[in-house]
């Protein structure tokens, strides 16, 4: 009897010790053999790999707790894919030692964050997050910089290059990528339209799309939503008036755009809010409905004062003409429609001055300093003061009325 | 019945020890709760340290806090108990208290104190509950080692049979925290993405399920019996509650990603097993509850007082468990603010609570410990009304976020909306601080060894010199654990 009562225990131990080994063969070391063959099946060939710098960054990115309140991993449920785009693969993350799943989310889930933000716009908000988000609670890392979000060190220049590769081998991998992978993908219709049947593989509003249709802003909205709007979104870069010197627009480069000195079409600012404009750190905004979106534009033509026009020679607007033929049209197109021959060739879109008026003083000080962090030169070796004035004058009759 | 009958005498319990593990659960607690306060007023002012560097950054703020509460408060309160409650369980003294000083030195100062500064001038890694260092795990897998060494010989020589169901917690505790403790901390260093996901999430669950409860429910099935002196109501259910724990425990990790890319049959197990372990702990309270029967729901005798409040946070946040483990609310509430509440519901209302009512017990039995029940008693009030404010406040934060995630509002319209709920958060810690201090007073303040007299003060009994018979686990009711 006292024997069989010490067996008993050594088989309860014995027990005990058989649930521990068998949770982690059936909830870590059976899934670790599916998900390797699914990796096998799914992964593209070479996907590649972190080079020296990006590892560096990863390493700052573990050490800061970034993964605590952004998540790597978009999960197979409606509103994340909705959010953040395609459901993530396993292998998306074969070579995260260790991972950097995370389990809680106070910002957004940063999976395909690579493709979401301009460099310059993950450099500013990192130096100064509510510079550029004004609600944002991400803790500031300036000590990554040397004083300005524009002069970052290897530390800063590493975690750029680390979020810059996020959702880079999914998007490397193609639709050929998609389609190996859909067809190796053992799981439900349900899963794979998660996983692969979205229209971009990165949801995120933030994209800026470059061009696409965008929908038809109405004329009026509600002024005090849209000031609320503005001063929690858009105020960081533009500034309180609109001028572009929000606390957030140091570090970018270009600028963001001086409201107040331009007179916008309606469709103008309907592309920009739902497209982005792309090359710069405008996001899109298309998360927004289309009333806030409406009143927003309200907010942003109310920025600009109209000031009488002088009516001008008829020989300054010869010559304004004959210089934006020989040098603008281009670019900016024969009709100003930003649409000239070399326009497709940059990464920022030439400016529309059919879309788009500039103050007069605006025009000139791009023609005489060029506009920083775009292709736009200074002219002033190329141009006499006289032509300089004309083409100033010139392009702001392109424009295509108040609406 | 029993083959070797408890000594008349109980084996001395080295109170240094007791003592020592309790001053460093009270100081490791409060530097963590300033940790975590710390982070709570940074979402809220996030610039607020920046002018002063990487050092006080929100992530490394975060990173040891829940170490510390872990490794610091947890651990050196669970040392302390088992210096007490072991010998009074086995008849033995624990292995030796040489060993003991070592095993001391080394949690304090090659674990807990190391790891935070480590992590602030960091070096970490970014495991939930594994954010220490891997230099700093070998030292912590050594210590659970020496912890082995130090506490189970005792159960061993004894001999394993009618052993109480504390002695199965505590073998089963450190047994087990030992092997889940490198898979969660080592194995995802080793096995990338995907794949070391599924194992660190059976540690997120084991380091609470293998860890922290089993040397909690240990420190309840302890002080409930010691403090009413009645033997606990049914050893069947505590033995039923014990083994279905150590089955369903492990079982629950992945049940920390569901909808992701681990399979899902992986998935729909945890889930399983999380609906299960629900159940298994409405076995274990009612077996706790029916044993504190005539105690009421606040007994005078506050250590008991925080065990049975602990107790009732167990049911509930286990019970919540098993709620939010469900597809659908995990695929609403999973990566918000509820899941917070959650943890603090188990780790502040559940843990610590059990942890502070074993500590307070242990104190009032070392004769030259000082004790100021006044203290005590406001440290329990108001860690209870801190622990309801704090939990409820975040389980609401979390329903708002989860309903604005399902809408097309910009993401940053649920950071704005959370941040009421994160200033109640952090006004919370006004009275859980204040019941830490008071804490802290109540066990450093009064008179030397006046743990006693509030022990026959409040339940009008004599001082209780023996209560080793307590625990004596008998297959004839009627003679057991009647106190000699």
């Amino acid at each position: 009897m006292k024997r069989a009562l010490r067996m008993s225990y050594l088989v309860a131990g014995v027990a005990g010790i058989g649930f521990f080994v068998m949770s982690v063969l059936l909830l870590g070391v059976w899934p670790g053999r599916v998900l390797e063959q699914q990796i096998r099946g799914m992964s593209p060939d070479h996907p590649l790999r972190l080079t020296a710098s990006e590892q560096r960054g990863r390493t700052i990115y573990a050490r800061e707790g970034c993964a605590y309140c952004h998540t790597q991993q978009v999960r197979y449920v409606p509103n994340d894919v909705a959010r953040f785009g395609a459901a993530s693969l396993a292998w998306e993350t074969i070579f995260d030692y260790p991972h950097l799943w995370g389990t809680r989310r106070i910002g957004p889930d940063l999976s395909r964050e690579g493709a979401v933000r301009s460099a310059d716009w993950q450099l500013s908000h990192l130096y100064s997050p509510r510079g550029l988000v004004a609600d944002s609670v991400m803790p500031a890392f300036p000590w990554l910089f040397d004083g300005a979000p524009d002069r970052p060190r290897q530390e800063a220049q590493d975690l750029l290059a680390y979020l810059e590769t996020l959702g880079r081998n999914r998007a490397l991998a193609g639709p050929e990528g998609e389609a190996r992978a859909r067809a190796a993908c053992n799981c439900s219709d349900d899963e794979k339209q998660l996983a692969f049947g979205s229209p971009a593989l990165n949801a995120s509003p933030s994209i800026a799309r470059g061009q696409g249709g965008y929908p038809k802003l109405s004329e009026s909205g509600d002024p005090n939503r849209g000031q609320q709007l503005y001063s929690s979104n858009c105020a960081g870069c533009h500034g309180l008036r609109g001028e572009g010197d929000g606390p957030g627009a140091a570090g970018l480069h270009p600028r963001p755009a001086n409201l107040s000195e331009h007179d916008y079409t309606l469709d103008r600012l309907g592309s920009s809010l739902w497209n982005g404009s792309a090359g710069t750190a405008m996001p899109a905004w298309r998360d927004l409905p289309i009333e806030d979106l409406s009143a927003l534009a309200q907010v942003v033509r109310g920025f600009h004062q109209a000031q009488p026009e002088p009516a001008l020679p008829q020989d300054v607007l010869d010559l304004g003409s004959r210089v934006y033929a020989a040098h603008c049209a281009q670019c900016h197109g024969e009709n100003g429609a930003g649409d000239g021959s070399a326009a497709g060739q940059f990464p920022i879109a030439p400016t529309n001055f059919r879309a788009q008026r500039p103050s007069l003083a605006a025009s000139l000080r791009a023609l005489r300093n060029g506009v920083e962090g775009t292709p736009m030169a200074p002219w002033t070796s190329q141009l006499s003061e006289a032509e300089l004035s004309a083409a100033a004058y010139f392009v702001r009759g392109f424009f295509q009325g108040g609406n | 019945m029993s083959d070797s009958p408890p000594p008349a005498v109980s084996p001395p319990v080295e109170t240094r020890l007791v003592y020592a593990h309790g001053l460093a659960a009270l100081i490791t607690l409060l530097i963590s709760v300033t940790f975590g306060v710390l982070a709570s007023i940074e979402l809220l002012a996030p610039d607020l340290a920046t002018a002063h560097g990487a050092w006080l950054s929100w992530g490394r703020l975060r990173y040891d806090h829940t170490q510390g509460i872990m490794l610091g408060w947890l651990g050196n309160a669970f040392f302390a108990f088992l210096y007490h409650a072991v010998p009074l369980l086995t008849g033995r003294s624990v292995t030796s208290a040489r060993l003991g000083q070592w095993m001391f030195g080394l949690w304090n100062f090659a674990v807990v104190a190391p790891g935070w500064v480590l992590v602030l001038a960091g070096f970490s890694q970014p495991l939930e509950w594994a954010e220490f260092p891997l230099v700093i795990d070998v030292f912590v897998v050594l210590a659970l080692v020496l912890a082995i060494v130090q506490f189970l010989p005792p159960f061993f020589s004894r001999g394993l049979e009618d052993l109480y169901v504390s002695s199965w917690y505590v073998i089963g505790g450190l047994v087990f925290t030992l092997l889940a403790y490198p898979m969660g901390n080592f194995v995802p260093e080793l096995v990338p993405g995907a794949r070391g996901a599924a194992f660190s999430g059976l540690w997120i669950h084991d380091a609470i399920g293998l860890f922290v409860t089993p040397l909690a429910l240990a420190i309840i099935y302890f002080v409930i019996p010691a403090a009413t002196r009645r033997p606990i109501f049914s050893h069947f259910l505590s033995m039923l509650g014990f083994w279905l724990l150590f089955f369903l425990y492990p079982l629950n990790g992945t049940h920390h990603y569901i909808f992701s890319v681990i399979p899902m049959s992986a998935q729909l197990g945890a889930i399983t097993a999380s609906t299960l372990l629900g159940v298994d702990v409405v076995i274990v309270v009612a077996n706790l509850l029916l044993s504190l029967r005539g105690a009421g729901w606040f007994p005078r005798d506050v250590a008991l007082r925080f065990v049975s409040t602990g107790t009732v946070f167990y049911l509930i946040v286990s019970i919540q468990g098993s709620v939010q483990a469900q597809m659908s609310v995990n695929q609403s509430v999973h990566f918000s603010d509820w899941v917070v509440g959650h943890s603090h519901l188990a780790m502040l209302g559940f843990a610590s609570f059990a942890a502070a009512g074993g500590l307070i017990h242990a104190w009032q039995r070392i004769p030259t410990a000082r004790y100021n029940p006044r203290m005590l008693d406001w440290s329990y009030w108001l860690l209870f009304a801190g622990v309801i404010v704090m939990v409820s406040d975040l389980t609401i934060a979390g329903l708002v976020e989860a309903r604005l995630w399902q809408t097309t509002q910009p993401w940053i319209e649920s950071v704005r909306a959370a941040k009421p709920y994160w200033l109640i958060r952090t006004l919370s810690v006004v009275p859980i601080g204040a019941g830490f201090v008071t804490f802290l007073i109540g066990l450093t303040t009064g008179d030397r060894g006046g743990g006693l007299g509030a022990v026959k003060a409040s339940i009008g009994l004599e001082p209780i010199q023996e209560i080793a018979p307590v625990f004596t686990v008998s297959t004839a009711p009627e003679s057991a654990a009647e106190p000699s």
